[in-house]
């Protein structure tokens, strides 16, 4: 876990960023009141908006829009929070930048809080917290529009007095109010040179507690010349906070530890409790401004959000719901995206054909049409799945329902030894693991969050989707079950389900072994229902479909062209005249009067055409079909020759004896030993293994491949890809970390290789060891 | 508020005292005040911080195995256990007018 080394940095650091250098803006509020909607209005750089708690996990900036040259801003998103004294990572991380302990953000030059209007008291706790602080600050109170909803009406003048700082109205989702925020940033930021650190107080405190504070204060100003922070909040926070002395590492001297605790036993002694004191006169203050200033003009009733919560949160209903939602989800997925599918797979045929027309025959053609075409075609087309999918998933988080299923699914979760709120970065981890790895940061609990990111792999994530599809497209029977769903779509669901238990079964072996510790207490915002906006939704689906196209473009790409390297040399000559001379020999034994090797090409080129479409049946007799046969079969296998003679060939032969058990041959090796980059490249790789000279015999259907592996027999004429194969391989794939991005997020989020290869070899010994019971327990059964 | 006729008290079980009870007592749509947090400091704090704290009014929006609460403004999902170590005083609603 990295924590931010305090030290690096003392606090006497030279003020404010180096001269013209861009000025930082530090964005920070509680988690969900909309930081990240005002973030991407006033960058136009549109990150990803979500609704759950948290969703703002990485480091994000962004420069101002319309900022003078001369003078570029920085605006810098901190992670959501609720108070200055952090429970988790993600929250340390704000304070940290708030209190310049990190070594490379520079401190903030002005500070904007984010206030969510319809919940003013709890969200000015941590505001009137950073307001102390003493930095030029703005408040930006975010959300007037479901204030006025709710019924609360709110005096901005009497609150930017009572605060001393003004407040800027705003309904940032609706782009309401920005080029307010962003002119008075802009106005701001001149005079901040000669701005001196503000006095602010929100905390009327017992004189005893007072004068401790003041105390304490007065020693940190004295070992800390050059603070760029109020002195007395710091003291506050490190007398009334169990843990602020803890995880600030070394960067406080023991004479500061030692009195922080003689205060605190002096304020004991009189009878004061410092852990509470400083919580209760702050909400006793906001209880006053809240008074003054917001007029509730709407009675508290039984509200539509409240029947909502009551069914969707309801132990068996809300469960039900969640099932059905999940597989209506996956059942879509399955189906509605075939129609784009079919036509982006014709249009990668075209495009294949056409090139290949244009072109003399030659490596150059076939690296053109098999390796770059066919190969990325093989992933691209799965775009609208990748769509859908993402469509869901923002949906489900910007609506609120996240966060419901994450409440809901707290009791499943703790009855493995997790909260409800890892719940959230295994529901995205459907998505794709990485942004579910990130989004385990808010999980308080170290052990907890390495748990959660040691099992979000086990997700089936987007990239699996093409290898089930085509899987599932070849093997499993298109038939109806219970009437309104699909064998089809229940495999799938089956998957992912799969996915599901497992990793909760491991969670809970983890929680009891290796990782122990007490189940964590579920505390939980639920934010409230919205209607999800048309735009942010859109946006969400295109930048994950550029990162799709990107990486097909990209990773993709490049295994493909070194796949098709692999699969075409070394070349055996001899094949290709062996391969010749037995065509030949067919002809000439059907037609014993054609002897010259003219009219035996001609003859060769005749039967290898497809049939005119126009003769009847009848016309094309019987010994014109066996020859047919007899050629088609020269060609498979010559192309099978070619294949075990290339490097990939040799390799997968190399695997396969540690493969053979689980029903796979030495060609699924090589999209399996291929994907261990990304899953998505064994579509492609299973095109270039398949396809290999033979472009012109793909369907222009849908799942030319799927067709393909149909078409895969063994030497004793049994299909290679049964049902049982196909179900093994889909368990391996479920299962297998076969992911470079993965390892990386997880080495950087771990901060060691330890855990990281701990994750790749026990998710391959998994997938090898189900893939075993299925495809041998299959065969027991007599399903294979 | 919504005024009923029903008096608000403690759904089932043992109540510690005649007006404190846990919150994971309490029926759902039940209005109480929060009087003591009972668990660990540091869950205590946070409670606080969120607004959850003592003397402050909080209505119990949907108990089912965990518990959801109104407070402030804000919808706060707690699981059963420390709705156990949060005592409340259920607040009497008036009687409903005529």
């Amino acid at each position: 876990m990295s924590t931010p080394n305090p030290a690096a940095t003392p606090s006497g650091s030279p003020p404010a960023a180096a001269p013209g250098g861009p000025l930082y803006v530090a964005l920070t509020g509680n988690p969900n009141c909309g930081k990240t909607t005002v973030f991407n209005a006033l960058t136009g750089l549109r990150a990803k908006v979500g609704n759950y708690a948290g969703v703002t996990v990485e480091r994000k900036e962004g420069q101002l829009k319309n900022a003078p040259a001369a003078t570029p801003i920085t605006i810098l998103d901190l992670p959501g929070t609720y108070s200055l004294s952090p429970k988790s990572l993600d929250e340390q991380i704000s304070r940290d930048v708030l209190f310049h302990r990190l070594p490379d953000v520079p401190p903030p030059a002005l500070v904007v809080v984010v206030v969510d209007a319809s919940n003013l008291e709890r969200n000015l706790y941590y505001a009137t917290q950073v307001l102390e602080l003493g930095y030029p600050t703005l408040v930006a109170l975010n959300m007037m529009d479901v204030a006025a909803e709710n019924g609360h009406e709110i005096d901005l003048v009497g609150l930017a007095a009572r605060l001393g700082v003004p407040v800027l109205p705003l309904v940032a989702s609706a782009h309401e109010g920005i080029d307010a925020l962003r002119a008075a940033i802009l106005r701001t930021v001149p005079a901040l040179a000669q701005t001196p650190v503000a006095a602010r107080n929100f905390c009327a405190l017992p004189p005893l507690f007072t004068r401790a504070v003041g105390d304490l204060a007065a020693r940190l100003d004295t070992l800390f010349p050059h603070h760029r922070t109020a002195t007395p909040p710091e003291a506050l926070l490190l007398l009334t906070d169990d843990q602020a002395l803890l995880s600030a590492g070394a960067h406080y001297p023991a004479e500061i530890r030692t009195a922080v605790e003689q205060s605190r036993a002096q304020l004991t002694a009189a009878g004061l409790d410092w852990r509470t004191s400083a919580i209760e006169a702050r909400y006793a203050r906001l209880g006053e401004i809240h008074a003054a200033t917001v007029h509730e003009t709407a009675p508290e009733g039984i509200t539509f959000s409240d029947r909502l919560d009551g069914l969707l949160t309801h132990k068996i209903w809300g469960l039900l719901i969640f099932v059905v939602l999940m597989a209506l989800m996956f059942q879509s997925i399955f189906t509605f995206a075939k129609i784009p599918m079919d036509f982006l797979s014709a249009v990668v045929d075209g495009i294949g054909a056409h090139v290949g027309s244009l072109m003399a025959e030659g490596p150059l053609n076939d690296l053109l049409v098999n390796g770059v075409i066919k190969g990325v075609g093989a992933v691209v087309i799965f775009l609208p799945q990748i769509l859908l999918l993402f469509l869901f998933i923002s949906l489900l988080e910007d609506t609120g329902y996240m966060s419901r299923a994450a409440f809901l699914m707290d009791r499943m979760m703790s009855r493995v030894g997790l909260h409800g709120k890892s719940f959230i970065p295994m529901l995205s981890s459907f998505a794709c693991a990485i942004p579910g790895i990130m989004a385990t940061r808010t999980i308080e609990s170290p052990k907890d969050r390495l748990v959660t990111i040691l099992v979000a792999p086990l997700m089936s994530c987007s990239a699996r989707l093409p290898v089930y599809t085509v899987l599932i497209a070849a093997c499993i029977p298109d038939i109806h079950v219970l009437g309104f769903f699909k064998l089809t779509g229940l495999t799938m669901l089956a998957m992912y389900l799969l996915g599901i238990v497992v990793a909760l079964l491991m969670a809970w072996l983890f929680k009891s072994t290796l990782l122990k510790g007490a189940t964590p207490i579920l505390i939980m915002e639920l934010p409230p229902y919205k209607r999800p906006v048309l735009y942010i939704t859109l946006r969400h689906m295109w930048d994950r479909s550029k990162l799709f196209l990107r990486r097909a473009g990209t990773v993709i790409l490049g295994i493909n062209i070194l796949l098709w390297a692999l699969a075409t040399y070394p070349k055996d000559p001899t094949l290709a005249e062996k391969s010749f001379r037995d065509r030949n020999a067919v002809i000439q034994e059907a037609f014993p009067t054609i002897t010259s090797p003219a009219d035996l090409a001609l003859k060769l080129a005749a039967l290898q055409a497809p049939p005119p479409a126009d003769a009847p049946p009848a016309a094309t007799n019987s010994v014109e079909t066996a020859v047919r046969e007899k050629l088609e079969l020269i060609d498979r296998e010559e192309q099978g020759s070619k294949l075990r003679h290339s490097f990939a060939g040799r390799l997968g032969r190399l695997i396969e004896p540690a493969i053979a058990p689980l029903g796979f041959d030495w060609k699924m090796g090589i999209g399996i030993v291929a994907s261990f980059a990304a899953r998505e490249v064994f579509v492609s790789t299973m095109s270039v293994v398949y396809n290999i000279g033979d472009f012109d015999k793909s369907d222009t259907a849908t799942s030319s491949l799927a067709k393909e592996l149909q078409a895969q027999r063994h030497a004793d004429g049994t299909p290679v890809y049964t049902t049982l194969v196909a179900v093994s391989l889909m368990v391996f794939y479920v299962f297998a970390l076969q992911c470079v991005s993965t390892v990386a997020v997880v080495r950087r989020e771990t901060n060691s290789w330890k855990w990281p290869l701990f994750q790749w070899a026990y998710m391959g010994a998994l997938a090898w060891l189900l893939a075993f019971l299925t495809y041998q327990g299959g065969r027991l059964l007599g399903l294979g | 508020m919504k005024v009923t006729g029903e008096s608000a008290s403690c759904g089932e079980g043992p109540c510690l005292g005649p007006e404190l009870c846990p919150l994971s007592k309490v029926r759902a749509g039940t209005s109480v005040r929060i009087k003591q947090l009972t668990s660990s400091p540091e869950i205590s704090h946070r409670l606080r911080e969120m607004g959850f704290c003592e003397d402050q009014q909080v209505r119990l929006v949907s108990h089912q195995h965990n518990v959801i609460c109104q407070v402030c403004n804000m919808r706060l999902g707690i699981s059963s256990q420390l709705a156990d170590s949060i005592l409340v005083e259920p607040l009497r609603r008036s009687p409903v007018p005529a």
